[in-house]
């Protein structure tokens, strides 16, 4: 009997010491992808681009940042009145890692929309959200919507980026 | 008694390798740190309370697979292993790892439905379905899962009493199905092997490896020897009521490089016997041409034994057990024998080596009709120079003293702590003599135990 109980408290021990050693240890992704419109007028040539957006950091991130975004050109949005502002998505659970969007809006265009979350809790989960996320990016830029392909082989990253995604635009009454 | 007797030893074994108590185990707690590195190398983040439910259920999944292929190799009979740690360490080794294994493995499959229920926001019953019905061979594990429930409930100690030593043998060859149905799973589902080739390869090499070696030694080297040595019965002879010796011959025995001690599984081809191998131990030292074994009557297989006719074709498995010379480090031997657990105790009476005096026999029975060889014993013991003492008379119950109690085997054996002891009887007796030599102050490590369990 002593032994027993020695077993599943020495098991229950062993368990919660590695898990707990691995939900300290920071998240190492470095960047984390964001995409926005083209500034019109400056460089109106180029396509829309994914660029790494180096100011947002891995794991949790404070809801509401507005320096991550380029701030487009009064010209560039249909309404020159309209404000830019960003909206939050909440933080979404996968079976692989948690995923936060943010979009940045100016009056009714998305014209920026980027990760405030895109964490993974194993290398190749890591390996396909860097694969998927700038193409969900991409599509979102381009849809102007959550009604987005999505990407194969990435399901649960799009399950959880589309969810995100859609509390955020909800915010904004689209 | 003024010549120095060394042992009598018709047979010598050369050395062999051997494998002990320590090196195995350091081995076994080496490849569950393994086990657990993968995963600490694979995962990079546990996050929530779904994240530490899934990744507890990935670690004890992880845990359970290593340990059930450890499970089949403990009992592939690797005769390193046999030698060293003993075949009923071995097997008690077995028995505690597989309820362990059975207990990971629901862990496993319980954390795993929770966690994925928690991160996914569905229900049990749901994450269930949707586990067993769209996850590749998660359905064939669960089938695995339920079989090593099942074999571990008929394992229990108190439901095997009720069930036949067959019985709970046939059921227990299930565990190879539930480990062929596990296997897939393990590669299809889980993040550890999916994606690291290397750790694939070495996982999945584990199962042919340790497949190969049970098929060679439980299967084929006792076949390769049953052709070898042709052993047949040569005599049947009654040594008390219940006991009966069996001699049996075959041709270069010396190749087996048998130690007194030592047992065999048998399996004597005649056709109410031939599938089943019991084990039984060489009751005399064993010659290059004749072998002996002594057979209590404990009903069943051992029964019928008596009615074998000479010219009896048997296979012998084995050599098995740890239970010789080799442990020994002390000059002064003391060898305690309970009923018929006198079969080995009498080869090593017999062949230990020592000077007269060096070797002590105390030969527990209830009545003097149970003691079998006691002239023998009492012509080795004279040959020898060794002592030999009858401790007779019913179990030390209430008043009546024990004879085995600690007080009176340090009357018999003043200076018992400086003895190496081998011990060997029922579990009831072992059990018992080992807590009194442990009040006697006998370092554990000095006493060797050999009890029949299968």
């Amino acid at each position: 009997m002593r032994r027993v109980i020695l077993a599943v408290a020495g098991t229950i021990a062993g368990l919660v010491a590695l898990l707990s050693f691995k939900t300290h240890s920071p998240v190492a992704t470095g960047a984390l992808p964001s995409a926005g419109l083209p500034v019109a007028g400056t460089r109106s040539s180029t396509p829309p681009s994914s660029t790494p957006a180096s100011s947002a950091a891995a794991g949790p991130a404070p809801a509401r940042s507005s320096s991550a975004a380029p701030k487009p050109p009064a010209s560039a949005a249909n309404s020159p009145a309209a404000t830019t502002k960003d909206y939050t998505g909440q933080a979404v659970q996968t079976q692989y890692g948690v995923v936060q969007v943010k979009v940045t809006m100016k009056g009714s265009t998305i014209t920026n929309v980027s990760f405030v979350q895109l964490t993974a809790y194993d290398q190749r989960s890591q390996y396909i959200n860097s694969q998927a996320g700038p193409m969900l990016l991409q599509q979102t830029l381009s849809a102007q919507s959550a009604q987005i392909d999505g990407v194969s082989g990435a399901t649960y990253t799009t399950e959880g980026y589309l969810q995100s995604l859609q509390s955020a635009l909800d915010q904004v009454g689209h | 008694m003024t010549t120095v007797a060394p042992a009598r030893r018709e047979l010598a074994a050369p050395p062999r390798l051997r494998i002990t108590r320590g090196p195995a185990l350091a081995v076994v707690i080496a490849g569950g740190v393994a086990a657990i590195l993968l995963w600490v190398h694979d995962t990079t983040y546990v996050s929530g309370f779904g994240g530490w439910l899934t990744n507890a259920g990935r670690i004890t999944g992880l845990l359970a697979g290593y340990l059930i292929i450890l499970l089949l190799a403990l009992m592939a009979r690797v005769p390193a292993l046999e030698r060293g740690v003993g075949t009923d360490q071995l097997a008690r080794w077995h028995a505690s790892i597989g309820r362990y294994t059975v207990c990971l493995s629901v862990a496993h499959t319980l954390l795993i439905i929770w966690g994925y229920a928690v991160t996914g926001h569905t229900g049990l019953v749901a994450q269930t379905s949707s586990l067993m019905l769209s996850y590749p061979d998660v359905l064939m594990a669960t089938v695995a899962l339920g079989l090593l429930v099942m074999i571990g409930v008929v394992s229990a100690r108190a439901a095997r009493r009720r069930l036949s030593y067959e019985t709970w043998h046939l059921l227990h060859l299930y565990t190879y199905l539930a480990v062929a149905l596990a296997f897939s799973h393990q590669f299809a589902t889980g993040v550890d092997f999916m994606h690291n080739p290397p750790a694939r390869y070495l996982w999945s090499a584990m199962y042919p490896a340790v497949g190969a070696t049970l098929v060679w030694f439980r299967l084929l080297q006792p076949l390769v020897n049953a052709a070898r040595l042709q052993l047949r019965v040569v005599a049947v002879q009654p040594e008390s009521k219940d006991t009966v010796s069996i001699w049996i011959a075959g041709h270069g025995l010396e190749r087996l490089a048998v130690e007194p001690g030592q047992f065999f599984r048998w399996r004597f081809l005649t056709r109410e016997h031939w599938w089943a191998a019991n084990p039984y131990s060489l009751s005399a030292v064993p010659r290059n041409d004749l072998l002996r074994i002594t057979v209590k009557d404990l009903g069943g297989h051992s029964r019928s034994l008596r009615g074998l006719r000479p010219g009896t074709r048997v296979i012998a498995e084995g050599p098995y057990g740890a239970f010789t010379a080799a442990g020994r480090r002390l000059r002064k031997v003391l060898l305690i024998a309970g009923g018929v657990g006198i079969t080995p105790i009498r080869a090593l009476f017999e062949s230990i080596p020592g000077y007269p005096g060096d070797v002590t026999l105390l030969y527990r029975a209830s009545k003097p009709a149970d003691v079998v060889f006691a002239q023998e014993l009492q012509d080795i013991a004279a040959d020898r120079g060794s002592r030999l003492e009858f401790v007779l008379g019913a179990r030390g119950r209430g008043k009546r003293p024990d004879p085995l109690s600690a007080q009176n085997l340090l009357r018999t054996v003043p200076d018992l702590a400086s003895h190496e002891i081998y011990l060997c009887g029922p579990p009831g007796l072992t059990d018992h003599v080992r807590r009194q030599l442990r009040a006697a102050k006998v370092p554990a490590r000095q006493v060797h135990v050999e009890s029949f369990t299968f």
